[in-house]
C-alpha cells in the first residue's frame, strides 16, 4: 500500500514537472511562429513594394526613352537579310529569318 | 458512540455489569436520538439547497438552449473590416500592372496633442499639398481619440513626419492599391475607394469574383494575379502612337484598339486623353471619359464593310455594277457623294471610293428589314459588356424607314461605341464567327464552335475587299500600308452632329483595319476625334490621311512585338490590287 502512494506520489510529481516544460516549450514555439509569421509579412510587404517599384521603373515609355538615347530603335525591314543554306538534297535554298518557323 | 460501542435499549436493561440508573440510560439514548435526526435534518436542508442551485443552473441552461443565440452577437467580418486585399492584376506576360503595396497612414490623437498650431504648422512643412485649416480642423475637438490626417503616405514622406518628432501623432500600416504604368490602360484598370474596395473597371471585376477579402490589418492578398489580355508594350506603343498623332493632327482626343479577331482578346485599349487610377480629378473631367467603350459615335463610311458583307450574304456579285451617277433621292433627301465617279461602279468599286450613293443603293437592295436583322446578329446592336463594366447601348434611329437604311449604310443615324463596332467587324473578317471582346487572356481552352454569323465566302471577300483598300492606288486607305506586312482595312470620316445639323469641319476619322490580311490574327481601330487640316495632310481632315497613317505606324511598331517578322515580298505596288492575295507566309 505504502509503496504504491510512493509511486502514485512521484508519477503526480512528475508528469507535473514534464506538463510544465512542456508547456514552457509549446509557449516558446507558438512565439517562434509568430516571430517568423511575422518576418514572412514583412518579407512579402518588402517584395510587393520592390515589384511595383520593378514593374514602375520598367515602364515602356522610360525604357523607351533610355534605349533612344542610347541610340537604339526599333528593328527596321532592312536589317532582315535573307541567307542561303543547303537543303538536305544539297541545293542551295534562300531563306529569310522566320522561314524556319 | 465516542467509546466506539454500540448501547442499545436491550443491552442497557440486563447484560451491563455495572447498571447504571435506567434513567441515565434512556436520557442518553433519546439525546443521542435526537442528536441523529437534526443531523440528517440538516444534510437535507443542504441537500436541498445544493439541488435546487444545481437545478437553477440547468434550468438556466436548458432555457438558454432552446431561446438559440442570444441576441448579442459580434460578428469580426466585413463591417469591421478595415480595408481589402486585392490580388495583382499583371499583363498577358505576367508584367505588373497593379498591385497592392503597404503604405503608412498618419493618423493623429488630439487628445494627446500639447499644440494644435505647432502639428499643422510643422506638418505643412514637409508635406506640402496638405491643407493646414482641413488639419487643424481634424485635430480641434480634444474630445476624441483619433482623427486621420493623410492616407497612404509614401516611405520617404513617413519618414520625415516620423523625423518631425510630434506627439500625438501615430502611423497605422494600410493596403493602398499601386499602378506603375501610370495612365497606361488607366480606362480598363478602373480604380479603388480609400478602403482599397473597387469601384470601375477591372478592379470592380475583382470585387465581383470575390476575389477580394476584406482584412482587418494590412495583410497582402495571397490569390493568384488576374491575368489580362493586354500586353503592356503593345498597350503602350498604341498610346504612345495615338498621342503623336493628336499632336500632328491636332485632333481632341483619340481611340485606339488592337483585337485578336479569333479569340477577342484585347491586346491594347487606349482612349486618349486617359486617366490614371489613382487621380480622382482625372474622373471628373469630361475630356477624359472612355471613347471606346462608354462614349457612342456615328462611325461612317467604316460601316461600308458591313453594307458590303450583307450584299455579298443576299448573294450580290463583287462585279455587279450599281449606277451611282445621279445622287440618291430619298424620301426627299439628296444623298451625294464627295467625289462622283461619273460611271456606274461594281461593289467593289464602291467599297473603294467609298460611294454614299452606292453603299445606299446595296442597302436599299437589301432592305430596311434584312439590315436591321444583320446588325443585331453581328451583335452591334444588342447590350454587351466586358469584365471592364458595360458598354454603352447603341443609339438606334428612332424610325428605320428608307433615309435611315440608306444613312445607316454609310454609318450615320446609329451611334456606337468604337469597342462595340470592333467586336462585330471582327466577325466579318475572322470567317464568320461571332467576337465576344475580353480583357481576359484566353489559354489553352477548348474554344467551343463559335456561333457563325456571315458565311466564310463573305468574309473571304471582305478581306479581298479590306486589303484591296489598302494595297491598290484605287483605295482610300492605301497610307495605312506596312511595308513586309499585308494590311487591309476601310476608312470613315463621319462629320459630328451639333446644333443644327452635321459640322462638316469637325470629324470623326477612322480606320479599321486588320493583319495579316491571308490569314488575320489581329484587328486594328484607330479613332482620331476632330482632328485638323495640318500641311501634312494638304489641309483635309479626312481618315485616309490621318487615320490610316497613324494605323500603318502603329502597325509597322506593334508587329514585331507580336511575332511577325518583315515580309520582303509585300510592298505597297499599284498592282497589287489585281494580284489579290498573294498569300505570304508568316510564321503563325
Amino acid at each position: 500500500m505504502r509503496i504504491l502512494l510512493t509511486v502514485a506520489v512521484a508519477m503526480t510529481l512528475g508528469s507535473a514537472f514534464t506538463l510544465y516544460a512542456v508547456n514552457y516549450e509549446t509557449r516558446g514555439l507558438a512565439d517562434d511562429v509568430k516571430r517568423r509569421e511575422k518576418s514572412i509579412n514583412k518579407a512579402r510587404r518588402d517584395i510587393a513594394i520592390l515589384k511595383a517599384e520593378r514593374a514602375h521603373l520598367a515602364r515602356p515609355d522610360r525604357i523607351g526613352r533610355h534605349a533612344r538615347a542610347l541610340g537604339l530603335a526599333p528593328a527596321k525591314r532592312g536589317q532582315f537579310a535573307t541567307y542561303s543554306i543547303s537543303d538536305p538534297t544539297g541545293r542551295r535554298v534562300t531563306r529569310r529569318p522566320g522561314d524556319e518557323r | 458512540m465516542s467509546n466506539g460501542v454500540i448501547i442499545t435499549p436491550g443491552l442497557a436493561h440486563g447484560a451491563l455489569r455495572r447498571p447504571e440508573p435506567q434513567h441515565d440510560v434512556v436520557r442518553q439514548a433519546q439525546a443521542f436520538r435526537a442528536e441523529r435526526r437534526s443531523e440528517r435534518v440538516r444534510a437535507l436542508v443542504a441537500i436541498a439547497v445544493m439541488g435546487l442551485a444545481f437545478l437553477t443552473v440547468a434550468g438556466q441552461l436548458l432555457r438558454l438552449a432552446m431561446q438559440g443565440q442570444s441576441e448579442q452577437r459580434i460578428s469580426i467580418n466585413a463591417p469591421l473590416a478595415t480595408a481589402f486585399a486585392r490580388p495583382d492584376i499583371v499583363d498577358r506576360n505576367g508584367r505588373l500592372m497593379a498591385s497592392d503595396i503597404v503604405m503608412h497612414s498618419l493618423v493623429a490623437d488630439p487628445h494627446v496633442i500639447l499644440d494644435q498650431d505647432e502639428i499643422a504648422d510643422r506638418l505643412v512643412t514637409v508635406l506640402p499639398d496638405l491643407d493646414r485649416k482641413r488639419v487643424r480642423n481634424a485635430i480641434a475637438d480634444r474630445s476624441k481619440r483619433f482623427a486621420w490626417i493623410r492616407r497612404g503616405l509614401s516611405p520617404a514622406e513617413a519618414q520625415k513626419v516620423h523625423d518631425l518628432g510630434l506627439p500625438g501623432l501615430d502611423f497605422r500600416p494600410e493596403l493602398r492599391r499601386a499602378y506603375p504604368l501610370g495612365r497606361s490602360a488607366g480606362h480598363v484598370i478602373g480604380l479603388v475607394d480609400i478602403d482599397n474596395k473597387g469601384l470601375q473597371g477591372i478592379e470592380r471585376y475583382l470585387d465581383e469574383r470575390k476575389n477580394v477579402e476584406p482584412v482587418h490589418g494590412p495583410s497582402l492578398s495571397v490569390r493568384p494575379p488576374l491575368r489580362l489580355s493586354l500586353d503592356v508594350a503593345v498597350q503602350f506603343a498604341v498610346e504612345d502612337e495615338l498621342a503623336e498623332a493628336m499632336r500632328r493632327y491636332s485632333a481632341a482626343a483619340a481611340v485606339g484598339l488592337i483585337m485578336d479577331v479569333n479569340s477577342g482578346e484585347i491586346v491594347a485599349a487606349a482612349s486618349l486623353p486617359g486617366l490614371d487610377p489613382i487621380v480622382i480629378d482625372d474622373r471628373f473631367d469630361k475630356n477624359r471619359i472612355d471613347r471606346l467603350a462608354s462614349g457612342t459615335y456615328e462611325l461612317g463610311s467604316i460601316f461600308k464593310t458591313f453594307t458590303a458583307a450583307l450584299a455579298f450574304e443576299g448573294g450580290v456579285d463583287p462585279q455587279k455594277r450599281f449606277d451611282v451617277r445621279q445622287p440618291l433621292e430619298v424620301e426627299g433627301y439628296p444623298i451625294r457623294d464627295l467625289h462622283p465617279a461619273g460611271r456606274p461602279l461594281t461593289v467593289t468599286e464602291i467599297f473603294l471610293l467609298s460611294s454614299n450613293v452606292g453603299a445606299g443603293l446595296l442597302a436599299l437592295n437589301d432592305g430596311q428589314q434584312r439590315q436591321k436583322a444583320f446588325l443585331e446578329k453581328l451583335g452591334l446592336t444588342t447590350p454587351m459588356s466586358t469584365e471592364a463594366g458595360n458598354v454603352a447601348p447603341a443609339s438606334l434611329p428612332g424610325r428605320w424607314g428608307d433615309i435611315e437604311t440608306v444613312t445607316v449604310s454609310y454609318g450615320h443615324g446609329l451611334a456606337v461605341t468604337p469597342l462595340q463596332f470592333a467586336a462585330a467587324s471582327a466577325a466579318l473578317i475572322n470567317g464568320g464567327h461571332r467576337v465576344k471582346p475580353t480583357f481576359l487572356r484566353k489559354r489553352g481552352r477548348s474554344q467551343k464552335p463559335a456561333e457563325r454569323v456571315i458565311s466564310s465566302e463573305t468574309s473571304h471577300l471582305i478581306r479581298q475587299l479590306m486589303r484591296e483598300n489598302v494595297a491598290s492606288n484605287a483605295g482610300t486607305g492605301w497610307r495605312a500600308a506596312v511595308a513586309g506586312l499585308n494590311v487591309g482595312g476601310k476608312t470613315g470620316t463621319a462629320e459630328i452632329a451639333g446644333i443644327g445639323g452635321y459640322k462638316s469641319k469637325s470629324v470623326i476619322a477612322s480606320f479599321i483595319g486588320a493583319f495579316p490580311m491571308d490569314k488575320p490574327r489581329y484587328l486594328t481601330l484607330v479613332c482620331l476625334f476632330e482632328p485638323q487640316g495640318t500641311k501634312e495632310t494638304g489641309g483635309h481632315i479626312t481618315a485616309g490621311v490621318n487615320a490610316a497613317p497613324t494605323t500603318a505606324r502603329i502597325i509597322s511598331r506593334i508587329s514585331p512585338l507580336l511575332g511577325f517578322l518583315p515580309n520582303l515580298e509585300h510592298t505597297r505596288t499599284p498592282d497589287v490590287g489585281d494580284r489579290r492575295f498573294d498569300g505570304p507566309r508568316f510564321p503563325q
